[in-house]
């Protein structure tokens, strides 16, 4: 057995722990990464085939997190591409714009069905599911129960691989951003709800992303090249199988080599992005029956992709297109060309990626190469994508664990295998699995930044760093100082000053009127001015005093100019200003709170227009 | 902030009056209302114009419905509706039990 001893060891050569090992060089600290894999980029990654690039689905590349957009061009500037974006739906037949589009969806639908249509989401609007339990019915009660059907029951489905009655409305939830009022009005009033660091609308990444010219892959390779020139370097086949752990500290990992050896790494930190459920059953000693039993709960989603070579320039202008109809098993088909032209080795030729998702226990999980090829022809020729004699090549790539499943329970499973790793001290686990969370790129990067960050002083929650986080409410504590712990700083003030202001104009503007004070006010006011009118009129005297000021008797009963009108005046005056003010007040506040809660709704579904995106 | 606590802030939050602003829009509307009033009623002619809004005269001395009363019955209108505005903001602050600024 052989055996290393560096600063830090990661685990994992995703994007997480390149990033970990990235930010650790910035701060002098070396690592070494243990990759099971011969390639690295984790699901990241981009395979080349004869000359095909592919990645793992595909991986378009945003973020709000400014921190993140800088790694990236600090790492590859000048190959990363920006991408228009097209993806429809198929659906029997037809295309459908995505983000839905009323007119195009109904007219691909026909009348008919337009009019079911209608009429469900009608009977959904006035007889709507009184509890949200599930997604079917969170998203029914937002779109009708037909649209749901059509448009979202089958591919979430497909993807999750349970019903949509046993999926959480909380899941469907947390993927819309449930704006605030100042929020809402915020967006309805001055446009998209936020600003990158450039200050361009965020809103315009849902059209266009950015893509590194030879794929993802391209992305994470470039890292490790960084790595290796400054000495951290990344060992490919190396699966980490045991933790060595004593007094609340990792001292060791070792790994196996693809030719059965076992070696010993050891350091003086550990970043993990292996899945979690490997890593508890990893540490030895073994921690307690409960984190066990917890960590063996965690469920995940298995991915298999089928890529087909085809004889065509141009199969479809799409970047890829989600496939809603319940026949073919696919859940998506990817064209790579699309994404980048360098992604073909040839301009004549395209390759398709079709999607499965699937669990490693499913029967098509274990089809040889040749089945799943087979049956990936069969089912884009059934969708009149390509023609049989089309086809020139084709291969398959698995991915396990490529989606976190999150059931009732995992909360509580996260619970317990955090509360027992936070005795480990020198172990972060950063990453998609290696936190079980259903992270992209971006925030798996950040939690391994925040980890290295941590290691020189720094007290980044790791944990909160997921998809509900607002990017400008990012903190970071000051590594200037000795290591105690520090008070967050914000980040970019620029943008947060951008919103304060209009904010407080927004929040003052729909702030309730006390009717009760205004009421008041205006009683006083009202009473002490017929009062002094009356008043005026008296002291000055004459022959027929106020006449027309009398009058006033026709509303006040008793009133007329005498001391003891002016008396009965001020009460009746006051009583009518009163009730003037409270229910001008009321009014008002009913108008504002209707029209809040107007807005409030159109920006959720305006949300909810890209909600498959989020699936 | 959560959404909700963000939502109740704002529903929990009283609206204050910037009192010098709200006399500012009564002096306009009395000022401006009681000299377009005269004005119209001097365009507009007549054998006895003005004879109602003559009576303003008791409570605003030296206002008449002609062209200098419309100049005096705007400084008039204006500072009675100035006042009657400061008035009700001042009492709806000091109600909601937030001073005034203004
Ligand atoms: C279909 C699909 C589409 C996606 N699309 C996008 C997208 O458009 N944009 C986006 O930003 N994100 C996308 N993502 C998410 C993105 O792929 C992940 O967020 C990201 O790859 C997670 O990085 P990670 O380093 O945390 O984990 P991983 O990518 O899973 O990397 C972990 C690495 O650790 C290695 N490892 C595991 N166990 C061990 C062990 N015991 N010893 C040694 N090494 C080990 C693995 O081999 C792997 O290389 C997509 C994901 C999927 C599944």
């Amino acid at each position: 057995m052989h055996a290393e001893t560096k600063d830090a060891i990661v685990i994992g050569a995703g994007p997480a722990g390149l990033t970990a090992s990235y930010e650790l060089a910035k701060h002098g600290i070396r690592s070494t990464i243990l990759e099971a894999d011969q390639l690295v980029g984790g699901i990241s990654r981009t395979v080349n085939y004869k000359g095909y690039r592919f990645d793992i689905g595909g991986h378009r590349f945003f973020s709000k997190v400014p921190l993140i957009n800088e790694v990236w061009d600090e790492i590859i500037d000048e190959d990363m591409l920006i991408r228009p974006r097209l993806s429809r739906i198929h659906y029997r037949g037809h295309f459908f714009d995505y983000p839905l589009q009323a007119g195009n969806a109904l007219s691909g639908l026909g009348l008919i069905e337009a009019c079911l249509i209608g009429l469900s989401y009608a009977r959904t609007k006035v007889f709507p599911s009184r509890q949200e339990r599930n997604f079917e019915e969170w998203v029914a009660n937002r779109f009708g129960y037909r649209l749901y059907n059509i448009f979202f029951k089958t591919y979430t489905e497909k993807v999750w691989g349970i019903p949509c009655t046993e999926i959480s409305a909380d899941w469907a939830a947390q993927r819309i951003k449930n704006l605030s009022l100042v929020e809402a009005v915020r967006n309805a009033l001055l446009g998209g709800s936020g600003k990158t660091k450039d200050g361009k609308i965020i809103t315009t990444l849902i059209d266009k992303f950015k893509y590194p010219r030879l794929g993802p892959g391209m992305m994470w390779e470039c890292c490790e090249s960084r790595l290796e020139a400054q000495g951290n370097h990344t060992l490919r086949g190396r699966r980490v199988e045991r933790i060595r752990h004593t007094q609340g500290r990792v001292e060791c990992v070792y790994a196996r080599t693809n030719e059965g050896e076992l070696e010993e790494f050891s350091g003086d930190q550990f970043f993990s992005t292996m899945p979690l459920r490997e890593l508890i059953s990893a540490l030895d000693p073994a921690p307690p029956d409960e984190v066990l039993r917890a960590a063996n709960s965690l469920a995940y989603r298995d991915y298999l992709t089928v890529v087909l070579m085809v004889k065509r320039d141009k199969v479809f202008p799409d970047n890829w297109i989600y496939i809603h109809s319940p026949e073919v098993k696919m859940g998506r088909i990817q064209n790579y060309k699309n994404w980048s032209p360098e992604m073909v080795p040839d301009s004549t030729r395209t390759s398709l990626g079709l999607e499965y998702f699937l669990w490693d226990v499913d029967d098509e999980w274990n089809w040889s190469k040749d089945r799943l090829i087979d049956l990936g022809m069969k089912e884009t020729i059934a969708l009149k994508l390509i023609e049989e004699n089309e086809v020139e090549d084709g291969t398959v790539v698995r991915m396990k664990k490529a989606y976190p499943i999150y059931d009732q329970f995992y909360k509580e499973h996260l619970d317990v295998i955090r509360r027992y790793l936070a005795t480990i001290t020198n172990l972060q686990t950063i990453g998609r699995n290696g936190q079980h969370r259903y992270n992209n790129q971006d925030h798996s990067m950040l939690t391994g930044i925040y980890a290295a960050r941590n290691v020189v002083g720094a007290n980044y929650d790791i944990w909160s760093v997921n998809v509900e986080q607002e990017y400008h409410e990012e903190t970071v504590s000051d590594e200037k100082a000795t290591g105690d712990r520090l008070i967050p700083q914000r980040v970019e003030p620029d943008i947060d000053a951008e919103k304060v202001a209009p904010d407080a104009v927004i929040r003052a503007a729909f702030a309730k009127m006390d009717p009760f004070a205004l009421g008041v006010a205006m009683g006083l006011v009202f009473a002490i001015s017929l009062f002094m009118a009356t008043a005026a009129l008296l002291v000055k005297g004459g022959d027929v005093v106020g006449p027309h000021l009398s009058l006033l008797g026709h509303f006040f009963i008793g009133y007329e100019v005498t001391w003891l009108g002016a008396l009965l005046g001020l009460i009746e005056a006051g009583i009518g200003g009163f009730m003037i003010g409270y229910v001008g007040a009321g009014l008002r506040n009913w108008t504002m709170s209707t029209y809040t809660k107007l807005l409030k709704r159109r920006a959720e579904m305006d949300q909810s227009k890209d909600l498959l995106d989020k699936v | 902030m959560s959404t909700q606590n963000a939502d109740q802030e704002v529903s929990r939050a009283i609206a204050r009056m910037k009192a010098g602003i709200l006399a500012f829009i009564f002096a306009i509307i009395g000022g401006g209302g009681l000299f377009v009033m005269t004005a119209w009623l001097l365009v507009k002619g007549g054998p006895q114009v003005g004879k109602t809004l003559n009576l303003l005269g008791h409570f605003f001395i030296g206002y008449e419905v002609t062209w200098l009363g419309a100049f005096v019955g705007l400084i008039y209108g204006a500072l009675t509706g100035g006042i009657i505005g400061w008035c009700i903001g001042i009492v709806y602050n000091r109600i909601v039990g937030i001073p005034s600024t203004s």
